[in-house]
């Protein structure tokens, strides 16, 4: 019973995908217009994109600038999280500049940034930068403000240096939220990739979006859709999986984080 | 904390946002950047006043938050129910974590295309997706908030004689409310950078379209001025709803 139990735990989000595409089916059989093709029919032309050279290529130099700049912005952002969470000064130096830029839409500064460094490949990783930064800022900021001050007080009796004590204390403790904040920016990464790829329309999967979408082959523009949905599902799943490994001994927050802006 | 140091706290918040203008005046005013590429930032401002004053502009910004407030108030009323009926009812329940699960880290812009194709450039397609990327945080927040409520006040309010109807609004709900809150701000944020975004992607009006004509002019002043705008709405809208919050929980201890 109990292993039953399990198993239909592990399998209600797969149950749920085939579910919402059950749903997609029916409503495209009903409402049976040329702009909504069956789920059926969409699927069935992700192996035509995925087999064609082209664009299978700018999918991965998409996956490529998102990686990278995923990674600049975890190194910068933790760092300077977890100091301002230990330095009140610090803190209060940064916060108010962080709070202008929060509502900022990032994606939108493709055009400036473009004009200023051009249409290559530093100014789309530039703008994943910007998107993922802020909130692993903010979790490793929380992270680092509700460590135990005991544990410090501790660790500098037994003659750890501060630099010491950020790296064997504070970061180890504040890891939970902060890969909170991590699997936030990863979401957040994919998102600003595409949104930014569909406002400059150069490559990429958002320009295959809209250029399906122009040449009027709505089952490619779908299966897009499934193609980038699957790749949003799959990277927050696999980095939950390695963050439930990491921080196992942490007692299991909210399982879903609460944005992907 | 006393007055004195938390003065000389925003004084120091100052200090980097001074700091940022200062460069940027004098990378313009030093003719490191020409100013078709980077306006000093008193021409900007100076555009944004006077562009606040035009009727073009006016009605951009009307446009663009009509989208914004639709949409949200569609995602927090689904959000809401959604959440707390995920929190009262087991079989709800059972139903909407593995779709939330599935549909909240999806790129929900990815799905503008098919709105697109659905239901046409106009309004609805932007209030869709506003109200598709808002709705997942309000729910969350709203799910989380009313599973936490505790069991005492509840178990209280059953021994008072309260209906198990009422229990929902007059304990669960209430509880709720700051997390709700909490949910609302994130989602709030989310709906002016998307409905901003979705307007650059492909729109005749609106704030984020402004910056698209702009951009294909190069009229490098024209861009600054929708960004600067819509991160102020950004701001005041995230102001009012502070406001609303320390009102709605007046007498509570702030957490």
């Amino acid at each position: 019973m109990i292993a039953m139990r399990t198993i239909l735990s592990r399998a209600a989000p797969v149950l749920a995908c085939l579910g919402l595409l059950g749903i997609w089916q029916v409503a495209a059989l009903l409402l049976n217009t040329d702009s909504f093709p069956t789920a059926w029919e969409a699927v069935r032309a992700i192996p035509s994109i995925l087999g064609d050279k082209e664009s299978l290529i700018n999918i991965l130099a998409s996956l490529r600038r998102m990686a990278i700049g995923f990674s600049l912005a975890v190194t910068v952002a933790i760092p300077l999280g977890l100091t301002m969470g230990r330095g009140r000064l610090v803190a209060s130096f940064f916060n108010p500049l962080l709070m202008v830029i929060y509502p900022v839409p990032k994606a939108a500064l493709m055009p400036i940034i473009m004009l200023w460094l051009g249409v290559g490949e530093i100014a789309k990783i530039l703008v994943i930068f910007l998107g993922v930064s802020l909130p692993v800022i903010y979790h490793s900021f929380q992270g680092a403000k509700a460590v135990e001050e005991k544990m410090l007080w501790s660790g500098a009796a037994m003659g750890l240096s501060a630099a010491q004590r950020m790296i064997r204390i504070v970061l180890p403790a504040a890891l939970p939220e902060i890969l909170t904040g991590c699997r936030t920016g990863l979401v957040l990464a994919l998102i600003t990739m595409i949104t930014s790829e569909m406002i400059a329309r150069q490559s990429g999967a958002g320009n295959i979006l809209f250029n399906s979408l122009d040449m009027g082959q709505y089952d490619t523009v779908y299966a897009m859709i499934i193609i980038v949905g699957a790749m949003g599902i799959g990277l927050d799943a696999a980095f939950e999986s390695v963050r439930a490994r990491l921080v196992k001994w942490s007692e299991p927050g909210f399982d879903i984080p609460l944005s992907f802006a | 904390m006393n007055p004195r140091a938390a003065a000389s706290d925003v004084l120091l918040g100052i200090v980097p946002i001074a700091l940022l203008v200062a460069i940027w005046q004098a990378i313009a005013s030093f003719g490191y950047a020409p100013p078709a590429l980077l306006p000093p930032p008193g021409a900007v401002f100076m555009r944004l006043a006077r562009q606040l004053g035009d009727e073009t502009f006016q009605a951009a910004i009307a446009a663009t938050l009509f989208r914004l407030s639709v949409g949200f108030s569609i995602a927090v009323i689904l959000g809401v129910s959604i959440g707390l009926a995920a929190a009262a009812n087991p079989t709800v329940n059972a139903v909407v974590r593995p779709v939330v699960r599935v549909l909240a880290p999806l790129p929900k812009v990815a799905l503008y295309p098919a709105l697109l194709l659905l239901l046409g450039f106009g309004h609805q397609s932007k209030i869709m997706l506003v109200a598709a990327d808002a709705l997942f945080p309000i729910l969350l927040s709203t799910y989380y908030g009313a599973s936490m409520v505790e069991q005492k006040l509840i178990w209280s309010a059953m021994a008072a004689g309260t209906p198990r109807r009422q229990i929902l609004f007059k304990v669960v709900l209430p509880a709720a409310v700051p997390s709700i809150l909490t949910g609302c701000r994130i989602g709030l944020v989310i709906s002016c950078i998307v409905v901003f975004l979705a307007e650059m992607i492909t729109s005749t009006d609106g704030l984020g379209h402004v910056l698209v004509t702009a951009a294909r002019t190069f009229q490098a002043v024209d861009m600054f001025v929708p960004l600067i705008a819509i991160s102020l709405l950004g701001l005041i809208l995230n102001a009012l709803l502070q406001g609303l919050r320390s009102w709605l929980l007046r007498g509570f201890p702030e957490v």
